[in-house]
């Protein structure tokens, strides 16, 4: 790696675990920074359980698929923080990072002996972020969430979904995803306040409440105009609007019609596009792209107003001319004409079809020791002097403890022996992975 | 802890400008409510965003658009027009100063303008600019256009959200609310930004940022592309819960009161969690046979699964509403949440003990307004709304004349010519 990185000399004591916390090191490690992930397997929660190991691979705390994913970039120092011996390493460590960062709930840290004041003690311009599920502040601070109880409680969940049907919510945990976005951009922040100014902090991040100001506008219009959004035709679905009901925005943008999924050829279950018009002159032109078909040419669709009014009638229109095409014919001979189309995409679809993933090199294949070659994401910012890379596969548990331990911290081999033979470094009677036996020679 | 209200801001002392539509406020919302001093500069009558609903007392204004309001706080707002050469030029002497640009044009734009990051950078190699697009500078989409719901069909939210068969026949893919699609950038681009920043603060150097929003979709269905990738699975669409290979227990109940309960009890039935279970159910009187010892035995449980989720948990949910539900169960430690129409938050206690709702002044009106605050409390350098969003032009006096130097009868000529 010829070029600088943006985060070279950053270092990150990294106690994260499951998704969220894993996330947003991911992508501080990708920007330069090394990342030292504090792990213990009797109480891992990230490479196990597993459903994305391979089938031809025995599940074990190595073989996760998505774990390998989320953890790229990143150095595993196993570790047991919850013997005097593992707290005062993790704390040699710490002296010598420039940030702090987990998500457990919101004591974890501070019964271990690790709270921000400590912290301070250990390295006094220490930035840290703490990511529980409620935060650390709050008579709920104790609550705990997954991803899908933050979306629940914060409004997240409710505005996915058709009128009068169960909240169709998110079909993944949105809020480890932005969640992890939000720890990463609370690293950051807390980074370059620290550079500019010489002081650390303490961040006090919870997922739930960072879901909230994620419906900002639909907020705005109950404290502002007391609409809430516990009304007819909310959420419309894919539609800007519900039909029949009160022309109300509903916080996605501009009401118009067309504005919805489409089936296309052939019909299978992800064969769909969505299109939108945003003017009557991008309806005309898609008009003309459906070959001008009479009942098009109907008044009643001439306007903005008139489609709103006669949606049903004009999206099975538009429905029985796009199970005529494929949804990447669909979506290319929209475009060409200025019309906004995109197909519904898997995750096949976007790995494998996808023209301009492909083109930017979204996925690009890494070696990991135990999985093989696989495709990992990359990221979606282009940096001209210090670009962003996976240059380093997911660890395997405790992949570079002796690494960390003796060349990082200086303590002796026979140290790191002892460590093992009296379970800091690794449970006692847990078998060991063949790299530990070679560590240990 | 809650800082004083009097520190600075994280990001205090830098000068961000802010050339977006819809697509990038966000990103110019978070730098400018971390502190910094954003600069939005918009064409002579106002950024088309003004014209997204709702608006206040539903009267249409640029002046009124909630939208905008939510999305631009803490920014200071000018007029200029980019088209002239008189506002290349004004435009020119703002980026000298500037420490970050935030751009959304369509790709080529500004560079046309004589406006691009390689002559802008000549006079000012600390710049950072930071372009935001529907699919990046390059590749065969870069010109294609877009909205919210097409990038939550290309990057991969529809595929995963929607509904069971048996809740809602044939229905479509689903694309969640709320212009996520442009939060989703934003987030992104707010990292590379920052990440800039932190290198710029060793090296001296500023750099040009190619963010897409499509990426930045793409990359947030957990672990769809992993399911994929490693095992080849394409995931199916359940209610209210994770996409899966195959079918997976609800999660979704429906409470008393009509509103539904998240309750993730799949996957955690053990011994033990029975247990609790069967307390938290006992104390209303619903725990049906679930106190029985054979629950103790994991056969048992695996074997009546369904039993457990669809009787027990259903009925017990069904006859509370879904707030108690949703208090019982976290406070005997259950990861359970009540599914929350969004005006419900004004009400949470634990919000209000974080102050996260803001009192913002729109003094024009006479009037304040409750806002959403902060997703984190830094107890050193506060993250907090500093003002409403600027009105039309509001800070032209003060950026053209206190700060460029020019004459009020000059920028009343620019005015008049729709430079400004």
């Amino acid at each position: 790696m010829s070029q600088p990185r943006a985060l070279a000399n950053i270092r990150v004591v990294d106690f994260s675990w499951v998704r969220a916390g894993p996330w947003a090191t991911r992508w501080l490690g990708a920007l330069g920074a090394d990342i030292i992930k504090i792990e213990w397997p009797e109480n891992e929660r990230g490479r196990l359980p597993s459903t994305t190991t391979p089938q031809t691979l025995e599940v074990n705390l190595n073989t996760s698929g998505n774990f390998a994913d989320t953890n790229v970039n990143k150095k595993s120092l196993s570790l047991n923080v919850r013997t005097a011996k593992g707290l005062e390493i993790v704390k040699r460590l710490i002296a010598i990072s420039d940030l702090v960062i987990e998500n457990f709930s919101s004591r974890v840290l501070q019964n271990w002996g690790l709270g921000y004041q400590e912290l301070c003690n250990i390295k006094p311009d220490i930035v840290y972020v703490s990511m529980s599920g409620y935060g650390h502040t709050g008579r709920h601070h104790h609550y705990t969430t997954f991803g899908p109880v933050a979306q629940a409680v914060s409004g997240l969940t409710y505005i996915s979904g058709l009128p009068d049907k169960p909240p169709a919510g998110w079909g993944w945990s949105y809020m480890n995803d932005t969640g992890g976005m939000y720890g990463a951009m609370c690293a950051l922040t807390g980074l370059y306040h620290r550079n500019m100014t010489g002081r650390g902090q303490h961040i006090d991040l919870s997922q739930m409440v960072a879901s909230v100001p994620l419906v900002g506008p639909a907020l705005l219009d109950y404290t502002v105009n007391g609409r809430g959004t516990f009304r007819a035709g909310y959420p419309p679905g894919n539609r800007a609007h519900w039909p029949g009901t009160p022309l109300v925005n509903n916080y996605r943008g501009p009401t118009v019609a067309p504005h919805n999924a489409y089936r296309t050829s052939p019909g299978e279950y992800n064969d769909w596009c969505v299109i939108v018009c945003h003017s009557d002159d991008e309806w005309q032109r898609l008009v003309e792209v459906m070959d001008a078909p009479s009942w098009a040419a109907s008044p009643k669709f001439a306007t903005v107003i008139g489609r709103l009014q006669h949606q049903q009638e004009l999206d099975e229109q538009i429905e029985a001319w796009s199970m005529t095409l494929g949804k990447y014919e669909l979506t290319e001979r929209c475009q060409a004409a200025g019309i906004r189309a995109m197909p519904v995409q898997s995750a096949e679809d976007r790995v494998e079809h996808d023209p301009q993933l492909r083109y930017r090199e979204m996925y690009l294949p890494i070696e990991h020791p135990a999985l093989g070659t696989y495709k990992v994401q990359n990221a979606p910012f282009k940096l001209s002097e210090t670009p962003a890379s996976n240059h380093l596969p997911s660890p395997l548990i405790g992949q570079h403890t002796q690494e960390i331990v003796e060349g990082l911290l200086g303590y002796s081999h026979e140290e790191l022996r002892a460590g093992f033979a009296d379970g800091t470094f690794w449970p006692t009677k847990r078998a060991r992975f063949p790299y530990m036996e070679e560590m240990l020679r | 802890m809650n800082p004083p209200e009097s520190l600075p801001g994280p990001l205090a002392g830098l000068r961000i400008l802010e050339l977006v539509d819809e697509t990038g406020q966000f990103c110019g919302k978070l730098l400018g409510d971390l502190g910094a001093d954003v600069v939005k500069i918009e064409p002579p009558g106002g950024e088309h965003s003004r014209r997204i609903g709702p608006f206040l007392d539903d009267i249409p204004d640029p002046e009124r658009s909630l939208s905008f309001w939510y999305y631009n706080t803490s920014k200071r707002g000018i007029t200029l027009n980019l088209e002239t050469t008189d506002g290349r030029q004004l435009f020119l002497r703002l980026a000298i100063a500037a420490d970050v640009i935030v751009e959304t044009f369509r790709p080529g734009v500004l560079t046309s303008l004589g406006l691009g990051y390689e002559s802008l950078s000549k006079e000012n190699p600390r710049l950072i600019m930071c372009a935001l697009t529907p699919f990046g500078q390059t590749g065969p989409w870069r010109d294609y256009a877009s909205s919210d719901l097409l990038h939550m069909a290309a990057g991969g939210q529809m595929a995963s959200c929607g509904y069971d068969e048996s809740d809602v026949p044939n229905a479509p893919p689903i694309a969640p609310g709320g212009g996520n699609a442009w939060h989703m950038g934003c987030h992104f681009a707010y990292i590379a930004i920052m990440a800039a920043l932190v290198s710029r603060s060793v090296s001296g150097q500023g750099q040009y940022i190619d963010t897409s929003i499509h990426e930045a979709c793409a990359l947030t269905t957990e672990s769809a592309i992993a399911n994929y990738i490693y095992r080849g699975e394409v995931l199916r669409r359940q209610t209210g819960r994770h996409h899966a290979a195959g079918p997976t227990p609800r999660t979704q109940f429906r409470a008393k009161d009509g509103n539904y309960v998240c309750a993730l009890v799949a996957g955690r039935l053990n011994p033990r969690y029975i247990g609790q279970l069967a307390d938290l159910l006992d104390s209303y009187g619903m725990a049906g046979d679930l106190k029985d010892a054979k629950y103790q035995d994991p056969a048992v449980i695996a074997a009546n699964t369904s039993h457990i989720i669809d009787d027990l948990v259903a009925s017990f949910i069904a006859s509370l509403p879904a707030e108690e539900v949703y208090h019982a169960a976290q406070q005997r430690g259950f990861t359970w949440g009540a599914v929350r129409a969004p005006e419900v938050l004004l009400d949470d206690p634990h919000l209000h003990d974080r102050g996260f709702w803001k009192e913002v002044e729109h003094p024009e009106l006479g009037r304040s307004f409750i806002y959403p605050g902060e997703a984190a409390i830094f107890n050193g350098s506060p993250w907090r709304i500093s003002r409403r969003a600027p009105l039309i032009g509001e800070h032209n006096t003060e950026i053209f004349c206190d700060e460029l130097g020019l004459s009020r009868a000059e920028l009343a000529v620019l005015i008049e010519n729709r430079v400004i």
